[in-house]
């Protein structure tokens, strides 16, 4: 009788001590916060149903939760990812702007084609969540058809302001809330590339002479401290033979490599300067966290988090004979 | 023990040597970026039909001919005007950048106002290109707006 009973305690025990302890987290377990739709997102119904089956449960306030989702340990790391996953695009609060819905499709597009969304983690619990080539063409119809919207390209003719005020300048220039500081000292730095994008505007990206050594030298995994990167972005103008020239000024973007005070978002700082006033985005210090770092980290990462790394394709020797007297 | 550690160093310098030599060799490409020298930015362009993008570089001169829209560069002017090719940004649908270097053209006003124009291509072309039109394209350029 005693070393039946010796035998089966210590499983018993056991047992009921996993038990307990499943029993005890699940008082930590926190249901998550429900929150109303504020905004539904309109698209085709096909675009919709995509959407909902694979992205909803995280990106909106309408979670459709797996019975083994809502267990702790499991419940924390979800609701966490929801919580986050929330911060960055929530489908049950989408805007009345169009463009900054036709940039939110791009985002949405982008990390579906990459296969960064949806994450491998859920997709592994919820194989039905996954996205097939076909789901990823439908989305890529709908969103390159939102590029026809342009109300603000302009034309030529319009009056322009003048480029120049000397003496104009301010003495103090704006600060983001995380630090960076706006300097017009990148109108003096090379060009590392020009590019465009979908909403019409034309930009071109300067890199101070740290950042410039580390594009030449293939040094940018990562960045050096002290890279600073800064994109100036205008309206697209059309000229009458169809030539594109910079128009009205939209913001100047910074990217300060310190991987000391960035930790949060890779390394980098980043900062918006907008309209002829340089106003500065975001209200927090943490603002790009819950904005630009999430498409630089799933997207740009091969390039240190940066879109606009010159491209690998010109030989030195070109270089050397075009700039050659 | 002696032999591990040999056989450990050897296998990490042999590993760290082909890393390098993979990052090295890429067809002898490399990320360009254009040296203005003394020049500064000014503008740029995009050609949709030629699939190219240009940046214009100048001296103060330069500056000045183009913010008062001068028919004709003034005296001492240095302009300018690297054209490159453009592709969808490889990272982002949507966006496209600039790729292959395809051409630098210059246009200089000496000090008696003596015009020059010169290109450069990628292959070398020996087409005749027509400098007074070129001359004007440049003086079209309005410096860029920035705050």
């Amino acid at each position: 009788m005693d070393t039946v009973k010796k035998k089966r305690n210590p499983i018993a025990i056991i047992f009921l001590a996993i038990l307990g302890i499943f029993g005890g987290l699940q008082l930590f377990s926190k249901p998550l916060e429900g929150k109303p739709v504020t905004g539904k997102i309109e698209a085709p119904r096909e675009v919709i149903s995509i959407l909902e089956n694979s992205c909803f449960s995280c990106h909106s306030n309408q979670q459709n939760l797996s019975w083994y989702d809502k267990i702790a340990p499991v419940s924390w790391a979800v609701n966490k990812d929801i919580k986050r996953a929330r911060e960055v695009l929530n489908f049950s609060e989408w805007g009345k702007s169009p463009a900054e819905n036709q940039g939110k499709m791009y985002a949405i597009l982008n990390m579906m084609q990459s296969g960064k969304m949806p994450l491998h983690e859920y997709t592994l619990l919820h194989p039905s969540a996954k996205i097939t080539p076909k789901d990823i063409e439908i989305i890529k119809k709908y969103t390159l058809s939102l590029s026809s919207v342009n109300p603000t390209a302009q034309h030529k003719n319009e009056p322009q302001p003048s480029s120049t005020t000397p003496g104009a300048a301010p003495t103090k220039f704006p600060v983001s809330p995380n630090g960076v500081q706006y300097t017009p000292d990148f109108k003096n730095w090379k060009v590392i590339s020009m590019s465009t994008l979908f909403d019409h505007s034309i930009r071109v990206i300067y890199g101070n002479d740290i950042a410039v050594k580390a594009v030449e030298t293939e040094n940018f995994h990562p960045w050096p401290d002290g890279s600073i990167v800064v994109k100036s972005v205008w309206m697209q103008q059309e000229m009458p033979d169809g030539e594109i020239r910079p128009g009205k000024f939209v913001n100047a973007q910074f990217m300060v490599k310190d991987s000391r005070q960035y930790k949060d978002t890779e390394g980098w700082g980043f900062a918006k300067f907008s309209g002829n006033d340089l106003h500065p985005t975001g209200k927090t210090a943490s603002f790009a966290k819950e904005s630009c770092i999430a498409c630089h980290r799933q997207l740009a990462e091969k390039t240190g988090y940066l879109f606009d790394v010159p491209m690998k394709v010109n030989t030195q020797r070109l270089i050397q004979n075009l700039q050659k007297k | 023990m002696k032999n591990t550690i040999l056989i450990l160093l050897v296998s990490l310098i042999s590993l760290t040597a082909c890393s390098k030599e993979n990052s090295d060799t890429n067809n002898g490409l490399s990320r360009v970026i254009f040296d203005p020298g003394n020049l500064k930015f000014i503008s740029n362009s995009l050609n949709p039909k030629k699939e190219t993008m240009s940046a214009l570089y100048g001296n103060e001169k330069a500056l000045e001919s183009l913010s008062k829209e001068t028919q004709k560069p003034e005296a001492g002017t240095v302009m300018k005007l690297v054209t490159w090719k453009y592709h969808e940004n490889p990272q982002y649908i949507g966006g496209t950048i600039t790729g292959e270097l395809l051409s630098i053209e210059t246009v200089q006003a000496d000090h008696l106002g003596n015009i020059s124009y010169e290109i450069k291509n990628d292959p070398a072309k020996s087409t005749s290109p027509d400098k007074e039109g070129r001359i004007q394209y440049f003086m079209s350029y309005l410096p860029v707006i920035r705050p």
